[in-house]
């Protein structure tokens, strides 16, 4: 809202400094934003909150400034000369659309001499930024920026018939606005038609066939009240937005209505000249009639925590507005002025109350009670994965949670369920939730590689959204891991997380098929028989989709399931005190045999002793093992609860672990 | 039987080994040529000295006081000036006595990569920290809502602007798929609130954050997704003086010193009074976020009564803060992912 310092005055005397006043007005609601000399004028503006649309013109704000400094405040009551015929001769109005229009007022004023405002008129404009135009037209502008209702004035010559009727437009209606821009109107939209056609577009801007011109002598005055949300949809949807619309999206005030009518009248006798006709044409819903509101005077110190006494509180709602209807020594009950819609209950008054006398005055140093507070497993969880993988050298991204449907095709593990939609795209050409972290990852690994940047090690801990039919989606947790390492690399930083989580679990990589990855370089992943994840390198065609120059490998992690796995507060376990024994083994076996599977006779054909098998590495001589075969290196570490191992003991476990894997595998020891 | 040693022979033996000694051990120039002086001339089993000392048995009974004497005195001038060379071999610059490949202490270490948390991250970890040590528990609710949640509860009716479908991410998905339900990114954490009075009585003492969205067009201080901190507090007697001081705590935390809270009105359909909160620093005063005491609607929509239980509300940027804070200028710097950048923090 841009304010003339010289027009304020008009309403209220302003002692105080520019400065002074911003500060002031600013602590109490009406933000300061800017100021600038215009002329030998100041204009000031100020940010007015949506609920306070009484202060979209210098009356509202003029109001405020003679409750935070306690002066009078000066309203014009105006009081046209009606010396025409009674308008109900002249003109009718119909509304045929209640929900779109509430109320609509008409005055004709006839010989009406059009021309240039005077200079007091067209500088207050100025110094506000609207340009003048004519004498009529002007004083609809200056009447709106006085009391915030918009006017509009009809060459009414140039309406079709003497009838205003206030429907909604129709499918396929055009309009050509003021500004000569044609519009395709819709239903739900209010127009202003005369006999033939849409004359203007009803709270938002006039047409152009109806305008006052030179030539113009007898002018239709309407003030009317329309519905805030058609308004705001339709300017929206027609991008035409106007000081009107602003306005009405807010709600005017339903008895300003005839004030800003008979001002507006007024003005215009006096600075064109002319006849107003008898009376005012007014149809509609009649001005909303206003319940009184109690404000227990201890709902003060509950909400604010400070006292205000009673007098202060009857003063500032009286200064504001507010009509006393009872005061008792524990509540004063007021009905609040038709301007302050937003003002229904009692919590409102408070707020009032509370901004008029100043929220400097709330201390800021009580004694807040304490309260313990605890962190979540989940977050602790959470907290534990991601230093380990900062630890294992990745540093963490944040990615947007929407992508482009071909970005969302690309790799989604958890569902084959068509990712969900948004209405309207989150950045360019972005509109599927996304059901992996994996191809976002994947794109900020490209925008690095075409960065030359050399390491690029990238995790994210975000949500995936898995469609649920008849519900909202699920909302997975997930670690998406994107390296620059092979298989095994990433494959160990995930077994490091499992064993910060909880030691010993073992991670089970069975085959999978996914798209992206490479098809033998690739696992489903489990723990605990339950499906954790997803981890492989990426295939050349992969790679290439990817747009990544250098080999890549990808693991996505369910969060839950780690969450659920984690043991955050282990137990104690008594440890062995006797020494541990290791002995190594290079066994050789068909390339078929997996680790896991030999591992695990390993484990059984060891028994109790056995601490712990590591594999050590696997080894290919086809020279001397014939083709078709490989050895796999591992050691077993031995140690008893009961005693020290002997060598001789070590060597007969070693024996029996040989004869199991050969049994069971094939395997034969190297050398025997 | 042994022939028996005179006195002399044997300090004159004694005395030969002692200048012997002590010439291998002031002429060595390497730690491994004193170590061969020291088997030598000290060693426990072979050494001369060791020897000379079995020379003692020989010597006449009568003389072996003094001879003990002197050994003794030998023996400390050898092992004397073994410690000398042994000092002076420690202290010499390694160079300077070695020859063939030397050691470069200069070289890098071995590299040892740390990764970094992504700033925002770093920003959400601190706020949950001080918010926690002021009695604050972290909760969490979904990213896709319901207008419930998003809108109805906390007091933003069907008509009001904040719910135009232009405004919001709406799911295009149709009503049936999801149960009736239209559902929508949330454009705020406050839902969390709802969701957490929905399903436990007061006290309720919380945080929440997380990713909201609203439909900005990105730019330098605009970006669609963003992260947002919500705090909510709720009990029988709370005030707006309990919320300036707990901001005001809160801000001297995050600052590390003592800063002033400022309240300037505002508007927001959850919050009745709402404020904007500032505060103090660097002698300006800085947007900290809005805040506010809860509706009473609200509280009515959870199922609290308003007559009974009160509180306050405040939410804040965390991209705002953590921008202030390292200086950056550009909000889109945050989901580029740059390892540069993400290494600067």
């Amino acid at each position: 809202m841009l304010v003339s310092w010289k027009w304020l005055q008009d309403y209220v005397s302003l002692p105080m400094s520019p400065d002074e006043l911003v500060e002031r007005l600013s602590m109490a609601g009406l933000n300061y934003e800017d100021r600038k000399a215009v002329g030998d004028d100041l204009q000031v503006d100020l940010e007015v909150t949506s609920n306070r649309p009484d202060c979209l013109g210098h009356i509202g704000v003029a109001r405020e400034v003679s409750v935070l400094w306690q002066t009078e405040l000066r309203s014009p009551p105006p009081q046209p000369a009606e010396a025409g015929p009674p308008v109900t001769e002249l003109t009718k109005v119909a509304i045929e659309c209640p929900h779109l229009c509430f109320r609509y007022t008409a005055r004709v004023l006839q010989g009406v001499r059009i021309g240039p405002s005077p200079h007091w008129l067209a500088d207050r404009l100025a110094t506000i930024g609207i340009p003048a135009i004519n004498n009529v037209v002007d004083v609809t502008n200056y009447v709106m920026m006085e009391c915030g209702q918009p006017l509009h004035a009809f060459d009414f010559a140039k309406l079709a018939g003497p009838q205003i009727i206030v429907r909604e437009a129709r499918p396929g209606e055009l309009f050509e606005a003021i500004n000569h821009k044609t519009y395709p109107l819709e239903p739900g939209m209010c127009v202003i038609a005369d006999a033939q056609r849409a004359v203007a577009l009803g709270g938002v801007m006039g047409g152009a066939d109806t305008e006052v011109s030179d030539a113009t002598a007898d002018v239709l005055i309407e003030a009317a009240d329309f519905a805030p949300l058609s308004i705001r949809t339709t300017a929206r949807k027609l991008t035409l937005h106007s000081p009107s619309s602003y306005r009405f999206e807010r709600s005017v005030d339903p008895v300003g209505v005839d004030w800003a009518s008979r001002r507006c009248c007024e003005l215009i006798l006096q600075l064109g000249g002319g006849r107003l006709a008898q009376g005012v044409i007014a149809v509609g819903q009649g001005t909303p009639i206003r319940e009184p509101i109690v404000l227990r005077l201890s709902q003060l110190p509950r909400v604010l925590g400070i006292e205000i006494p009673a007098e202060e509180v009857q003063r500032i709602l009286t200064a504001l507005g507010c009509q006393p209807a009872a005061q008792d020594t524990r509540s004063v009950t007021v009905v609040p002025p038709s301007w302050r819609r937003d003002l229904t209950r009692e919590i409102d008054l408070v707020e009032e109350v509370a901004r008029v006398y100043g929220y400097e005055r709330i201390p800021e140093d009580v004694g807040v009670p304490m309260a313990p507070s605890h962190r979540s497993h989940e977050d602790r969880v959470l907290g534990k994965v991601r230093q380990v993988l900062l630890c294992a050298g990745f540093d963490e991204a944040i990615t947007a949670s929407v992508v482009p449907e071909e970005l969302a095709a690309v790799f989604s593990p958890w569902t084959e369920a068509p990712p969900l939609q948004t209405s309207t795209p989150m950045l360019k050409g972005a509109d599927r939730l996304r059901q992996s972290l994996i191809p976002s990852l994947l794109e900020a690994r490209r925008v690095n590689e075409s960065l030359g940047n050399p390491v690029i090690e990238l995790f994210e801990t975000a949500r995936v959204f898995l469609p649920v039919q008849g519900d909202l989606p699920g909302e997975q947790g997930t670690l998406g891991i994107v390296s620059g390492g092979d298989y095994y690399h990433v494959k160990g930083v995930i077994e490091a997380v499992l064993a910060a989580l909880r030691p010993g679990t073992p991670l089970e990589a069975l085959d999978t098929r996914q798209p992206l990855l490479d098809a033998v370089k690739s696992s489903e992943l489990r723990v605990q028989g339950r499906p954790l994840g997803y981890l492989g390198e990426l295939s050349a065609a992969g790679l290439q989709q990817a747009g990544l120059r250098s080999s890549a490998t990808v693991a996505e992690l369910s969060l839950p399931v780690l969450v659920d796995l984690a043991n955050l507060i282990p137990k104690y376990a008594e440890q062995s005190p006797y020494p541990a024994i290791e002995r190594d083994l290079n066994l050789i076996v068909d390339e078929s045999v997996r680790w896991a599977s030999l591992a695990e006779t390993v484990g059984q054909s060891v028994g109790e002793c056995l601490e712990r098998v590591r594999y050590q590495e696997i080894y290919r001589d086809p020279k001397k093992d014939g083709a078709g075969k490989k050895r796999l290196l591992f050691s077993i570490t031995l140690r008893s609860r009961q005693r020290t191992l002997t060598n001789e003991e070590a060597d007969q476990i070693r024996q029996q672990v040989v004869a199991a894997c050969h049994q069971a595998h094939g395997a034969v020891l190297l050398g025997a | 039987m042994g022939k028996s040693m005179a006195l002399a022979d044997f300090t004159k033996q004694l005395d030969a080994l002692a200048t012997e000694a002590v010439r291998a051990f002031d002429s060595a120039a390497t730690a491994e040529a004193l170590e061969g002086a020291r088997v030598e001339f000290l060693g426990a089993k072979q050494g001369r000295l060791k020897a000379a000392q079995k020379g003692m048995g020989t010597i006449d009974k009568s003389d072996r006081p003094a001879a003990g004497k002197r050994f003794n005195e030998v023996k400390e001038q050898i092992e004397s000036a073994f410690k000398a060379a042994s000092e002076r071999l420690a202290a010499a610059p390694v160079a300077a006595v070695k020859q063939g490949p030397q050691f470069d202490p200069t070289v890098p270490g071995t590299p040892f990569r740390i990764g970094r948390l992504h700033p925002i991250t770093q920003t959400v970890e601190e706020l949950k920290d001080i918010m926690g040590r002021l009695g604050f528990s972290v909760a969490d609710g979904p990213e896709v809502e319901d207008e419930w949640h998003n809108f109805e509860a906390l007091n933003i009716p069907r008509e009001h602007p904040a719910r135009d479908p232009l405004d919001n991410f709406y799911l295009a998905t149709a009503a049936a798929a999801t149960g009736g339900k239209t559902g929508l990114l949330r454009s705020q954490t406050s839902t969390v609130q709802i969701r957490v009075m929905e399903q436990a009585p007061p006290p309720v003492r919380i945080i929440c954050l997380g990713r909201v969205y609203r439909p900005d067009t990105a730019d330098a201080t605009h970006y669609p997704m963003f992260h947002q901190m919500e705090g909510l507090l709720i009990d029988t007697q709370v005030t707006m003086a309990d919320l300036k001081s707990v901001l005001r705590l809160f801000a001297t935390s995050y600052l590390g010193r003592d800063v002033h809270i400022r309240f300037r009105p505002s508007f927001f359909p959850f919050t009745e009074p709402s404020v904007e909160a500032d505060f103090h620093w660097d002698g300006q005063w800085i947007e900290f976020g809005g805040a506010g005491m809860v509706d009473p609607n609200v509280l009515k929509a959870v199922g609290y009564d308003p007559e009974k239980y009160i509180g306050f509300a405040f939410g804040l940027g965390v991209e705002r803060l953590c921008m202030r804070r390292h200086g950056i200028t550009d909000i889109r710097e945050f989901y580029k992912n740059d390892v540069r950048f993400l290494h600067q923090f």
